[in-house]
Order: C-alpha cells, then structure tokens, then sequence
C-alpha cells in the first residue's frame, strides 16, 4: 500500500514538473517579444525595459529565470493578464470554480441517469429497453456539442423562452465572490432576495449542464452496459444460478461491486472529454469559467494568460486522474493493471 | 478507416469475411456503413460534384433559402449565404476538408502511435513503464487545451489544429498497442518465431501486426469520431481552419451571426457533422458487435 | 443512520432539487431585483472610464453619460447647446474669452472606494481641463497621457487659459477664435473629473485609479467592472437632476451582435446596442420590441496607410477605390440601411454637398492605373477590419470579405486582419495597417467634427486619422472655416476640402448609416442621442 502511494505521487510530481516546464517554457515560445509574453507589460521605455528584465531575471541565466518562476507559482504571484491588466491569479480563482461547478453537475447528472440505465441494459441486453439505451447512447455521442447547444438554444430560449441562454446568474443580483460556486454562494450570501437569486441561477445552471452531460451520460451507459454483460458472462455467475439463487440476489451481491469498481476510473478519465466539452459550451452560454476564459485570452494573445491557465487546468485534470487511479487501485487490489477505455 | 482494411483479405480472408458476415446481420450497421461510403465519396469526388466554387460570391443572391422552402430556387438546393456563396457546395467541400482531414490526422496518430506502441511493448523495463505512466497522464489533458497552445505558438489554421489533435490521439494507440503487444509476446506462436530465430523486426511485421487490424480498426473508428468533432470545435471556435477553406465547424460559427433569418445556415453543417460521427459511431459500434460474435460462434 | 434511511433522503433530495428545477424553470416573471434594475447589453469593453482617454464609444458610452456630465449639454433633439454643470455662459465680443457660472449644490459620487467632503466647484473644472492641456500637470502622464479627442482638434493650441474666478465660476480664454467650441465642451469627452478624488489618489500613490474607479457627478455610480462581462451601476440619489432612472443598472457586455438579439429576445437585455442588420426585420416583426431608429451622424470608409508606399501614391489609391462596388458594399453589409456616401458629412449636416461626384466601380481602369503605378498582378495588402460592430460599419469582416473578391478582379490579393478592439486602435494608432475599415460618428453636430478629426495632420499622432494623411492645404482650408461663424463661408471652405479628399483619395467614403438601438417594451425613456453616447437618466421600467 504504502509503495503504491509512493509511486503514485512520485508519478504525480513528475508529470507536474513537466507540466511546470511545458508552461515555463512557453513564455520563450510564444511569438513576439518574450519580455511582454511573460511579464504581460509592454514597456513604454528603455530604462522600463531594463527594470522589467531584471524584476524578471531576464538578464540571468536560465535556471535562475525557472527558479525566480517557480518560486512566483508557489507564492501565488502569477502575473498579469495582458488584455486587462488583472492579476492572474484572481482571474483565475474566479473563472475556474465557474468551470468546476459546471462539470461537477453535469459529473453529477452523467452518473445519476448514466449508470441506472446502463445497469437495466446490460442486466436485460438484446431486450428493447437495451436496444432503446444503445441507440440513445450511440445518437447522444455523436452530437458535436457545439451544435447540441445551439439547438438547445433555440429551442429552450428563443422559442419557448423558458430558459435565458447567457451567463450564471442575471447580473442585477450582485452575489458577492466566495467559494466560487455560484449556488453556495447564494445560499451564504446576506441578501434578502436570496430565493430568488438561486432560482435564478438554477435556470442558468439547466442547458450548459444539460449540453455537457450529454456527451458523458452516453459514455457511461456504454461502460456500465459493458461492464454488467462481461461481469454477468463469468463464471462465479453461472455457479451462483446453479445452487439455486436468483438473478436478482446473484447481482445485487455480486455483480454490481465487481462490475463497477472497474469502471471508476474510466469515468474519472472523461473529466478530459467533460473539460473540453465545458469550455465550448462556455463560449457559447457565455459561461464566465476557465475555457471561456482562455478562448478569450487566445482570441486576444494574452499569452500571459494562456501560460498560467494551462497549467492550472493541465494540473487540476493530471491531479484528478492519478488520484482516482490511486485510489481504485487501492480499493481493487485484484487489478494489478491499470486498463484504459475500449468503449 | 473500416472499409480499407477490408480489402486485405488476400491475407486472411476467412476471419475477415466471418466479420464481414456478422456485420451485414446488422440492418443499422450497414445503413451506418453506406453512410459512411457517401462520406467518403464525398469527401474525394467534392470537386466534381459541387456545382459552385465553394468561395464565389454573388451579391445578387444573397440568404436565399434552400429549395424546399416557399421562396427557395432549385439553382442553390440548401439556399445561399450572407455573401450569395452556394451553401449545397459549402458543405460538400465542408465535408471534403472536416472529413479529409480527420481520416488524414488519423491515419498519422494510429501510424505513430503503433510505431511507439510497439516499442514500448516488445521492450521491457522501467523506462518503458515510466514512459506509459507519464504518457497516460498527459494523455488526459483535455484537446482544446493542448489546441489552445499550439495555435498560441504557430497561429491558427487547419493544420495546425491538426497536429493538436494528432498529440492527443497518440497516446491512445501507443497504450492500445503497448497492452497488445505485451499480451502477444507471452504467447507459444511468437515463441515459436524466436525459436526459428526471427528478428525482432520481423516477428512485429509478420506474425504481430495482422493479427493487430481487428483492435486497430476499431479504435480508429473510435479516434475518427473524436477527431471529427474536435476538427469542427476548433473551426467552431475560429481557432482550426481559416477562410477560404471551408469547414463546416467554421462555417456554422460564421452563421451564427444570421441564425434568425437564416437557420438552415447553422442547422446544415451542423447536421452533416452530427451524420458523419454519427455513421462512423454505428459502423463502430457494428464493427465491436461483429468482432465479439465471431469469437462467440 | 441505516441503509433505508440514507436512500430515502438521497430520494428526496433528488425530488427536491427537482422540483426546484422545475418551478425555477417556469416562474419567468420579474422579481423584485429585476424589477428595479435595468440591463443594457453593450457591444464591448470600455478601454477606461474616463472619455478623455478614448475616441471610442464604448468607452464613452460606459461612462460619459452615466458616471460624470458635462459644462454643456446637447438637446438630443435639435443639437442645440445646454446648459449642464455650468448654469450659463458668457462668450466675449471678441470671441476669446468664455466665462462659465457653475452650479451650485452638485454632489460628487459616494462609494466604497471615496468619500467627497465637498461639491463640485471651479476647482474641478480647472482640474479635468488642465489634465490633457498642460503637459506638466502631475495628472497629465497617468494612463498614457493620450488624450485623442482633444489632440486631434488641436485644442490644446486654442486654448491659452484656464482660470478659476472664484467658487463657482471659471473663465477659459482661447489664443484664436474657435466657432465649435461649446459643442466641444459639450461632446462626450469633455467630462467634469473630482479634482478632491484626484488628489486624494496622488496621496495613496494611486493616480492611475482615476481612470478606473471613477468618481463624477453623474446620474449613476461605478459599482463593479470585470472585463468582457459586465459593468454595475447604481443611482445616485443625490444626482441634481430630478431623474427617473432605475436603482441598478447593469451593461451586459456582449460582442457578438445576434448573441444581443438573442438576449432581447429572452428577456435577458431590455435594451441592445447595434442590433445587426439582419435582425432588423426580426425585432419589427416581434410585438414586445420596438426598434428606434434614426439617420445618423456618421461615415462609414475605407482609409489608406498613406504613409506606407505604394499607398502614398494617389493614383494606386485611386485605383483600389475604383475596384471597389460600393452599391453592393450597401445591399450586402447595411442590407440597403444607408446611404451612399460620396464625402465625409451626412446629408444631415447643414456642410454636406449633395452635387459631389463620387468615385464608380470601374476596374478596367482601375488596372490601368495599377500598372500605371507599376504595380503588377499579384499584388498583396491587408485590409483591417474592425472587430465591432458599429453603425458605421455593422460588418466589417463581411465587407472585407467582399472586397478581397473585387480586388481580387484587378489582381490584388487581400489579407484581412483583425484583433480585438483595443489592439486594433492600439496597432492603427501605430501605423501598421495597409488600410482599414473603420469609421466616425459625429461627437457634435459641427462640420468640424468630421473633418478635423479624420484627416488634418494634427490628428495622426492622436490616432483619428487613420489614412495618416497629412495635406497642408487640406489643413488650411479647416482652420479657416473654423475661424468664420458664418456658416455659408464655412460651407464653401468645407466643399473645396471635398475636392481635395476626392482628387488625393486618403480614404474611400462608404456610407452614412441608419443608427439603431432595439429596446424591450417595457422599457420607456431610451432614445438615440445623434450626438455621442447612450443615456439611462429617465429610462423607466413600466409595471
């Protein structure tokens, strides 16, 4: 056990480091001058220019600039965005929460209606409930996500006008900044009109989630589908059925843990898949999270920007997997192998 | 890619044909397929079958609706755009370039991703394991991520949004691969090779890799399908193809601005785009099903 | 707790967050908040909230008509000057000097970032005007200390003095008679500043917050700002007008035009700017919108880098001008909205020339005229389009689109640039376009306003003048109509200037276009102000 801690955060801090010197590097990659794609500053003069280079180390050598640059990132002085002149870091403590709390939901709504249905289908396969969720599972992802939104869109907000199609919650509610998860912080927030804000703010919350989700429900209808089948094919199974149990018994007991422990992980891995998804969903709810964030920062070349937002997502979704990874490993002691998803 | 590698039967034809079989039992299956072979046309013939150059403007047709509506005109089946330019051969040169290009980017990640796959499996070692754990967690960056900082380093267009996807697909094939080859080199025929005294080389070429189309066809279909939705978020998001290719992400975020007046212009490309993955999903999943019941039977 | 237990209050709290769902989903009625506040969705993000900085409308519009006022006002009707912070005015026979009674009683704003201990008095004034005018002043540098408006009028050589008489009354003298003047001083750019807030701020050591959490007297407080999203205002309750505007206002920024339709439509904006050309006929048709719209002050062009060859040579510029369809520019770009400009004034303006020729579409010569120039086929430049949406100018990219197929008739290959707003000016500014599409809206209804502003040499520094052309009879002719009140001699100086555009084309004028704002029913009080910004003082929500 203790071995295998020690290999996952040995694997854990090299991945960061490289990660770190990816994003350190890109500031020398970025085109045009490097001064200003690092500091975000374009120096008006000559003795700026000069100040700049030596507040950062430019003029030393390169180890000093990764340590002077490591030292910023552990310290929380991440720069300023170079299109509004804002200190990164508080950008980015507020855009990011924005983008967890879309994909926890839609996270949250994949496993709730993704797993039961896939449960039923692959218990009573080739059964027309079964042919019903495949063929939903197969339609839902091919959908471009893109386009599911703008569909939703259409129909939701322009022509039934149920739902509004932009932003978190409608700006005339002025909910102060705390956890970053815009529900929590309505429910914390000294306001009177709390109630409705939150209904508000649920409203807000239905079509990107929706849109998100989609994609990720019929993956994991597809995994536990598969799952069932294979566990319910085994022989243990057939053993069980002989000495008289009943399905039901047999999977409640059996089946289900071992057919989902598997599993875990390789959902855990489409939070890759759930952050792509979230940031075109974003742009187009105008969702103020990360990957709007970034689109923006990339239409502008805030390169400043782009460098410390990489790394803060690259780092959240690397930390995600190899925890989850660890701990389906520690939990499932019969894998000695970590398999990655055949859909 | 299926269809390709259904013409090698001269080499195994018996094993190849039982899958052909247990696929055409599937009536969604080959519709999926027929689909699939329309894309394909397309995508080669666009040039023949456009009756427009895809880029003309005409000023004086400009937003007509398509054919089927009141005021549509049989000279533009799916109508025009907001410069007068023929949606019908927009989105067949669309097709051209989103589908093209993913089987294109394809067919480089699976190429590298085997020839890395492959070495990592016949050698064995910390490095190796090193190496895959590494590649596996960088393997769930996220696309646009990593599409986000190439276009930030080499500019946006189609190619380079290309190659973002290629470094995300990789590690796909390298893993499916790395496990195959892994599991085959326990095995009594690859003994066999090494007791004849076949090169390492040569055991990959002759008895590994043909018996490595079944897996790889399948998890092509799988990263054709992302790559198609990839490619046309990119172009979506203005950071994949430019004007004047024409791809069908990219067009659909163009019309956007005309979404009222216009619909069809948003709801076409995005159609096509959803038909093309959804084709590819089907034969896919045919492609699994077929596989699995001849193992059964 | 038990198993039983446990899944019976998972149950129902996934009925529970259900039913809210659902109730949330169908109770669109306004609530209190939403009731009481209004939402504007603007077209973008204002560089700085101070117009002294900034040519650009959005910044103007963010700031100028909500935050501070102005010594004058325009009647948004007629264009006739009014009295603002300045309760009157006295103009010397000579012309020289003007000599403003301020109001009395004129509270500054009170937030959460300053606290004013006295009112608006002369001390402000001098301060807000010596801040671009005297190069010295501590306050001149903070910012950049580009002050375009002001620059590319020269008035930094007009006026000689600023003074402060007593409390409430200051005294500007001028170096040389200057008929727009007053309507300078009532444009959008010509804000009154807290002179106490500034001072306040050098001792802080934060002079640069000036610009970005302002202060003024205007009828509505800075609350917050994030950039790209939104901006918050509040009422200011102690506001010397007797106003009736809502409690909260809020600017929703959103670039992309059919995406502020989109929002009209939903509920989510109850007013739009720039409403795109395309959904015109939407909005009319829909009964809970209406549409507002106006002929508006404003020319719509296409400006050649004339400092950059070949487009320093009047015949290539002559030429691509001729390539150019412009009747088809109109019906595809303004869908037929606008007319056909053939000089920089409207037909508006009492200064426009209905008998100027205009250049055709003819690119035969146009060709000619290329290899006249030595300029063979294959030929490559770059045309900038804006990144916003203006009425000017409501699809810039569009039209470059156009035009790269009519140039690509003649044999020049176009590469068309864009960047987001505040890069676009800051990289025009600097000089490194071919050419641009871009435009003006008139600032006040003088003449003067078009003229001085886009094409004098003055005005390259300050970047308005973005065809970077410098013609010192051109310059000649605009100083003299200033110097004249006599508005038939102005009108001659003005004609003769149209030759001189029309023999040197430093730009293609494109069109003057309809301005339009789309409005929610529910929202009474909005209007289009021809001269400058948009202004929420008495807009109302009806019950």
């Amino acid at each position: 056990m203790n071995n295998l801690l020690l290999r996952y955060i040995n694997l854990m801090v090299v991945t960061i480091t490289i990660l770190i010197i990816i994003s350190f590097s890109l500031g020398y990659l970025f085109p045009g001058d490097t001064l200003t794609n690092i500091s975000g500053i374009v120096p008006q003069s000559e003795e700026q220019r000069i100040a700049l280079e030596a507040a950062f180390k430019l003029d030393r050598s390169i180890f000093v600039q990764f340590w002077y640059y490591l030292d910023n990132l552990v310290s929380g002085d991440w720069g300023v965005s170079f299109s509004s002149q804002v200190s990164l870091i508080d950008e980015i403590s507020i855009a990011f929460p924005a983008t967890l709390e879309l994909i926890t939901y839609a996270l949250l709504i994949s496993i709730f209606i993704g797993i039961p249905i896939g449960f039923i289908g692959g218990i009573w396969h080739h059964k027309p409930f079964d042919f019903g969720a495949v063929t939903f599972s197969v339609v839902s992802y091919s959908f471009p996500v893109f386009w599911l939104a703008l569909i939703f869109i259409t129909i939701f907000c322009l022509q039934l006008g149920y739902l509004p199609l932009s932003g978190r919650v409608n700006f005339l509610y002025d909910i102060p900044h705390n956890s970053g998860f815009i529900l929590w912080d309505i429910l914390v927030a000294d306001s009177p009109n709390k109630k409705d804000a939150f209904a508000d703010a649920l409203r807000h919350l239905i079509l990107p989630t929706a849109s998100i989700a989609l994609v990720t429900t019929a993956i994991f209808i597809r995994f536990t589908r598969r799952s069932i089948m294979d566990e319910m094919q085994k022989g243990y199974i057939d053993a069980a059925k002989s000495r008289g149990f009943t399905t039901k018994q047999i999977f409640f007991k059996h089946g289900l843990r071992n057919s989902l422990l598997p599993i875990i992980p390789l959902m855990a891995l489409q939070i890759s898949t759930l952050m792509t998804n979230a940031m075109v969903v974003e742009t187009i709810f105008s969702w103020p999270g990360i990957g709007n964030w970034l689109i923006q920062a990339i239409y502008q070349r805030d390169y400043p920007a782009i460098r410390i937002g990489m790394l803060v997502v690259s780092i959240f979704v690397v930390t995600f997997t190899i925890s989850i990874e660890f701990i389906s490993r520690a939990f499932d002691p019969a894998r000695d192998k970590f398999e990655r998803g055949t859909v | 890619m299926a269809q390709f590698n259904l013409y090698e039967e001269e080499f195994h034809p018996s094993p190849l044909m039982h899958i052909w079989l247990e696929f055409k039992r599937s009536h969604f299956a080959l519709i999926g397929f027929a689909i699939l072979l329309l894309f394909c046309a397309i995508a080669i013939l666009a040039p023949l079958l456009a009756p427009y150059d895809p880029n003309i403007q005409n000023t004086n047709a400009i937003l007509l609706p398509p054919a089927w509506e009141a005021n549509g005109s049989i000279a533009h089946i799916f109508g025009t755009d907001t410069l007068g330019r023929d949606v019908f051969s927009r989105t067949l040169y669309g097709c051209q370039v989103t589908f093209g290009s993913s089987v294109l980017l394809v067919l480089i990640a699976s190429t590298i991703g085997v020839a890395l796959g492959t070495l990592a499996g016949m050698k064995k070692g910390i490095k190796s394991s090193v190496l895959n754990h590494l590649l596996d967690s960088l393997m769930a960056i996220p696309t646009l991520l990593v599409a986000i900082i190439i276009v930030a380093i080499l500019g946006t267009g189609l190619w380079n949004s290309m190659w973002a996807i290629i470094l995300v697909l990789i590690p796909q094939f390298v893993h499916q691969t790395r496990s195959f080859v892994r599991e085959e080199m326990k095995k009594d025929y690859i003994l066999l090779d090494k007791l004849d005294g076949a090169s390492s080389p040569r055991i990959f070429w002759s008895s590994i890799l043909p018996g490595m189309f079944e897996l790889l066809a399948v998890q092509s279909t799988l990263a054709l399908s992302v790559a198609i939705i990839d490619i046309s978020a990119l172009g979506f998001l203005n950071l994949g193809a430019q004007s004047p290719v024409v791809e069908l992400g990219a067009s659909l975020s163009q019309s956007l601005e005309v979404a009222y007046s216009a619909p069809w212009l948003v709801a076409l490309p995005g159609f096509f785009i959803f038909l093309m993955v959804l084709s590819i999903n089907i034969v896919g999943e045919g492609l699994r099903t077929a596989l699995r019941n001849r193992l059964i039977h | 707790m038990n198993l039983k237990n446990q899944s019976s209050t998972i149950k129902s709290i996934i009925l529970l967050s259900f039913s809210l769902i659902l109730m949330s989903a169908c109770s669109k009625q306004k609530t209190q908040i939403t009731q009481a506040g209004i939402t504007f969705c603007s077209e973008g993000s204002p560089a700085s909230f101070n117009p002294q900085l900034d040519t650009s409308s959005t910044t103007a519009d963010a700031s100028s008509h909500q935050v501070y006022d102005r010594l004058l006002e325009f009647n948004t009707e007629n264009g006739e000057i009014e009295p603002g912070l300045a309760s009157s005015w006295l103009v010397s026979n000579d012309s020289l000097t003007y000599t403003f009674q301020l109001r009395k009683g004129v509270s500054f704003h009170d937030t959460s970032y300053f606290t004013p201990t006295r009112n608006f008095n002369a001390d402000d004034v001098v301060f807000s005007i010596d801040r671009w005018r005297v190069n010295s002043h501590p306050y001149h540098d903070i910012s950049g200390g580009s002050y375009p408006y002001f620059q590319s009028l020269g008035l930094k050589s007009t006026i000689k003095n600023v003074d402060r008489i007593n409390g409430y009354r200051v005294e500007i003298s001028l170096y040389k008679p200057d008929s727009s003047f007053l309507a300078n001083l009532a444009t959008d750019f010509s804000v009154i500043l807290s002179a106490e807030y500034a001072i306040n701020l050098l001792e802080k050591g934060s002079p640069s917050n000036l610009d970005v959490l302002p202060i003024g007297t205007g009828p509505y407080k800075f609350v917050s700002y994030r950039k790209d999203q939104f901006i918050r205002y509040q009422r200011h309750h102690d506001y010397f007008l007797n106003t009736t505007g809502p409690e909260n206002l809020v600017f929703d920024i959103t670039p992309k035009s059919s995406l502020r339709v989109a929002k009209l439509i939903t509920g989510e904006c109850d007013a739009v700017a720039f409403p795109s050309q395309n959904d015109l006929e939407i909005i009319r048709e829909r009964e809970d919108l209406t549409l507002l719209e106006k002929p508006g002050l404003n020319v719509g062009f296409w400006a050649f880098n004339t400092s950059k060859p070949p487009f320093d040579n009047p015949k290539v510029r002559r030429a691509l001008a001729l390539a150019i369809d412009k009747t088809s520019l109109l019906e595809t770009v303004y869908l037929g909205q606008a007319t056909r400009a053939k000089s920089l004034v409207p037909s508006a303006s009492w200064a426009h020339q209905s008998n100027m020729q205009d250049i055709g579409y003819n690119p035969v010569i146009a060709r000619k005229l290329l290899d006249e120039a030595g300029i063979s086929s294959g030929f490559t430049m770059n045309i900038w389009a804006m990144p916003v949406q203006r009425a000017y100018n409501p699809n810039a990219m569009k039209m470059a689109q156009l035009m790269s197929t009519y140039l690509a008739e003649v044999g020049v290959t176009v590469n068309i640039v864009s960047y987001d707003w505040t890069r676009f000016r800051e990289n025009l500014t600097a000089g490194m376009h071919d050419s641009v599409l871009i435009g003006w809206s008139a600032d006040n209804g003088d003449p003067d306003n078009f003229y001085r502003p886009l094409l004098t040499c003055a005005a390259i520094p300050s970047g308005t003048n973005r065809a970077r052309w410098c013609n010192p009879e051109y310059d000649d002719l605009i100083e003299s109509a200033l110097k004249t009140e006599d508005s038939n001699a102005r009108r001659i100086f003005y004609h003769r200037a149209n030759q001189i555009i029309f023999r040197e084309i430093p730009l293609v004028p494109i069109a003057h276009a309809f301005q339009y704002q789309a409005v929610n029913n529910q929202i009474e009080g909005i209007t289009i102000n021809p001269f400058g910004g948009i202004r929420f003082d008495d807009v109302v929500r009806k019950q």
